[in-house]
């Protein structure tokens, strides 16, 4: 439909990511200008956007449940964890005070997701059978009981204040991670760490959004809009609550390992109530059901505290030390997160997509749009 | 079409700009004068606040933990012990008379979180020539990776037994393993060999550490150490009370008891077991004590029954070191000996820079060539220490013993001055105690 994009004849070409000449000419621009991206940065902040990269694809998988299936899930966090742990299991030295079998990372990355999916899978036949708040109370059990477990089982994750390395990058025997110079040039392991997670989203990103768009994608909204009707209509609830849970902690799990990568140090602590609360507000505050409000949400979410600490630079009575002044710029951080949430909430709870969309309208009806 | 490809040339432009901006970036800080090389951490220009116009700065990195984590109390002091440590050498001839060292500009909180320290070290990373304070074994180890490609030397606030085999790590004084030896050690001279011992601990660099060093002594003196013996436990914050530990001991009864916990956690286990009728003594890590345990219900039983093992003398101690320190903190008295233990931990950092200048070299990479040229001058604290050769030979095997004393300046005195017990003496280092 040349110089008609927006015409659409067909249900597959109404669906079809990059439906018109100007979507895909900005996600290739938008992919070109990724790929330079990190050439042009701080090894700091290659790290800090590859974790948004990697937090995005926890955040798709959130949003696979909450979002598109309409579950609200508290567990996220649990899920983050247990990828975290495969991972590090199965990728460790095998000499250590921690349980490790010194696995490539072609293995260790899918376990990683796999092992979160089949828990999911075990807990979704509970969890189907809940909606609403008291779904999210299960969830939240979860939740404890992870921390508990991460907690004690001190042969797996080396205890709290000690913790255990992370899973090691490396495919087919090298690791590839670690700087290398080409030449005069010097790949670091950041901006390494920056390519990882930008493929891996974007693996994720393509198979979540053909998720999206097929039958069980359809049907995942259908419950999430009204779970009885969608009955009436021979979709099987529990079936695709089932599926949402899974597919959704798999996500989790990817997320959850390459996130301890970054770092390459897992503390047990790190996978508690406030982890899923984070991942909920990148959805909320990106934009519910939709992928590309994941990635803006992350982003967001990620961001936030490296910005804040800027703040003190221009406002005075922000302190970035540990006492005086006002307020702390890590009290600040935590006030201006809460803050976002509810302002999202009240005055554009479709989030930062939504501003998005908002912004899209106005400009392409311009000078008319009111 | 047309404007497809005029966008393509735009972004192929940027592109471009972008990689040459990348590769002309890098080296930014210049060099230092006179004909020693520097690089990242260094500038020509004075510290901030200096008035020695003439000096160039050296920025060195701390990352430690100021606010929330669970040792706060004594890294704050730690901090301050260092700053005032630097103040002194500024004041003198700096290193070489050309240069001065900030540690403040780039102090960092750590929260002593693996993931938080990984990530402060990369935004500090590019402004620093080496880590002046690395607080605590799990966050060192973290950006263990990064120190090793970025040749960052740093000094470990924490005495883990792997540092010695750890060639970009710079360690003072005994570590955990040793230091129990020792302290059982003294136990059998004093108060008679054990018949039965028990070791109340964290998991981990730290008290696990600890418990391989009991686990050492006892095999190596044939006193039995059974696995009940071995009592794990957790901070508060975590285990809510030490109620099963003083369980253990009270139903054991041993001799001796080896602690390497907070000192909340001390003080409760010490008042607990003694209040419960236990008649045996605790030897405690050095981590254990803090005067401000002297304010508990569990005094008593503290004064009486106590004792640590520390790495060097505590504030009280005559000898240069400690008169500098006490010079440069004036009339006002730290909080306590996490105070001491920053200025004892400053004397590698100074040797390390002292070597480097020496050799003309203060980049990364001549810092580190320069470790295993180093001999630390701890001006009396500790004997001179060499970071080269093995670990067997270089790992510091003396401590002393002290006790909680009301009367002292920061509440601990010496019972028993530096000793090597026969224990640690004959110990041969291959590796870890405690592997992590």
């Amino acid at each position: 439909m040349r110089g008609r994009p927006e015409l659409r004849t067909s249900y597959e070409s109404d669906q079809a990511p990059l439906g018109t000449p100007a979507k895909r000419f900005w996600f290739a621009a938008l992919l070109i200008g990724a790929v330079l991206l990190p050439f042009g940065l701080t090894s700091e902040l290659n790290a800090l956007i590859a974790t948004a990269f990697i937090s995005a694809i926890g955040a798709i998988g959130l949003n696979i449940v909450t979002g598109y299936a309409g579950q609200v899930s508290l567990g996220h966090a649990f899920f983050l964890g247990l990828g975290a742990y495969t991972g590090a299991v199965l990728s460790g030295p095998t000499d250590r005070n921690v349980v490790g079998l010194g696995l490539d990372m072609w293995i260790w990355l899918p376990a990683a997701g796999l092992l979160p999916a089949i828990v999911g899978l075990i807990v979704a036949p509970v969890a189907a059978r809940l909606k609403g708040l008291y779904l999210a109370i299960v969830t939240l059990g979860l939740v404890f009981l992870g921390e508990h477990l991460f907690r004690e089982m001190v042969f797996l994750t080396g205890g709290v204040g000690t913790g255990r390395s992370s899973a090691k990058l490396e495919m087919f025997g090298t690791r590839i991670d670690q700087r290398t110079e080409i030449g005069s040039y010097t790949v670091t392991r950041e901006m390494k760490l920056y390519f990882v997670g930008l493929v891996v989203l974007l693996v994720m990103a393509v198979l979540a959004k053909n998720l999206t768009r097929s039958k069980v994608g359809r049907a995942f909204s259908a419950v999430r809009d009204r779970d009885i009707a969608a009955e009436v209509m021979g979709v099987e609830l529990t079936r695709h609550k089932v599926i949402a849970f899974a597919v959704s902690s798999f996500y989790a799990g990817i997320c959850g390992a390459l996130l301890s990568t970054t770092t390459g140090f897992i503390e047990p602590g790190s996978y508690g109530l406030l982890t899923s609360v984070n991942f909920l507000a990148m959805i909320l505050i990106g934009g519910v059901a939709t992928l590309s409000g994941s990635l803006l949400g992350a982003a967001f979410v990620v961001l936030l505290p490296r910005l804040v600490q800027e703040i003190p630079h221009f406002v005075p009575f922000v302190e970035s030390g540990s006492t005086g002044g006002l307020i702390t710029t890590f009290q600040l951080e935590t006030l201006l997160f809460g803050a976002g949430i509810v302002a999202f909430m009240i005055l554009e709870p479709r989030g930062l997509f939504g501003m998005w969309v908002r912004a899209k309208t106005y400009w392409r009806a311009w000078p008319f749009s009111y | 079409m047309k404007a497809i490809a005029r966008w393509g040339r735009i972004v192929a432009l940027v592109g471009i700009l972008a990689l040459v901006a990348a590769a002309c970036g890098g080296d930014d800080a210049g060099p230092g004068g006179g004909d020693v090389k520097t690089g990242a951490g260094i500038t020509t220009e004075p510290c901030p606040g200096s008035t020695h116009t003439d000096r160039g700065c050296i920025y060195l990195g701390v990352l430690s933990d100021l606010t929330v984590g669970p040792f706060r109390a004594l890294a704050v002091p730690l901090t301050d012990g260092q700053k005032a440590f630097w103040k002194r050498v500024n004041d003198g001839n700096g290193i070489g008379g050309k240069y001065d060292v900030d540690i403040t500009k780039y102090t960092r909180d750590n929260k002593y979180n693996p993931q938080e320290h990984v990530a402060q070290l990369r935004q500090i990373l590019p402004n620093i020539l080496m880590l002046a304070q690395s607080l605590g074994t799990p966050p060192t180890i973290a950006a263990r990776d990064i120190m090793e490609e970025e040749n960052l030397v740093a000094s470990p606030a924490s005495w883990w037994s792997g540092w010695s085999f750890e060639d970009l790590v710079i360690e003072s004084g005994h570590n955990y393993c040793t230091e129990a030896m020792n302290g059982l050690d003294w136990f059998a001279e004093t108060h008679g060999k054990p018949d039965t011992l028990m070791a109340v601990h964290y998991p981990g660099d730290y008290g696990g550490d600890s418990a391989a060093g009991v686990a050492k002594w006892a095999t190596a003196n044939d006193v039995a150490f059974p696995k009940a013996n071995d009592v794990q436990t957790a901070p508060n914050a975590t285990a809510g009370t030490q109620d099963a530990p003083v369980a253990a001991i009270l139903r054991v009864k041993p001799d001796v008891v080896v602690l390497a916990t907070g000192p909340a956690e001390m003080a409760e286990i010490v008042g607990k077991a003694a209040a419960g009728g236990y008649k045996g003594r605790f030897v405690g890590s050095s981590p254990t004590y803090n005067p401000a345990v002297l304010a508990s219900a569990a005094k008593p039983a503290i004064l009486g029954l106590y004792n640590f093992v520390g790495p060097w003398g505590p504030w009280g101690t005559n000898t240069a070191a400690h008169n500098a320190m006490k010079a440069a903190a004036g009339s006002k008295l730290p909080a306590n000996e996490g105070y001491t233990s920053g200025w004892i931990w400053s004397y590698p950092v100074k040797a390390v820079l002292e070597k480097a200048f020496e050799l003309g070299d203060l980049t990364r990479e001549g810092v580190r060539a320069a470790v295993e040229q180093t001999t630390v001058d701890y001006e009396g604290a500790l004997p001179a220490k060499k970071y080269s050769g093995d670990a067997n030979t270089n790992v510091v095997r003396q401590s002393l013993i002290g006790k909680a004393d009301e009367a002292a300046p920061l509440g601990s005195s010496v019972v028993k001055d530096f000793f090597v017990g026969p224990t640690a003496k004959d110990f041969s280092f291959t590796e870890p105690c405690q592997k992590l």
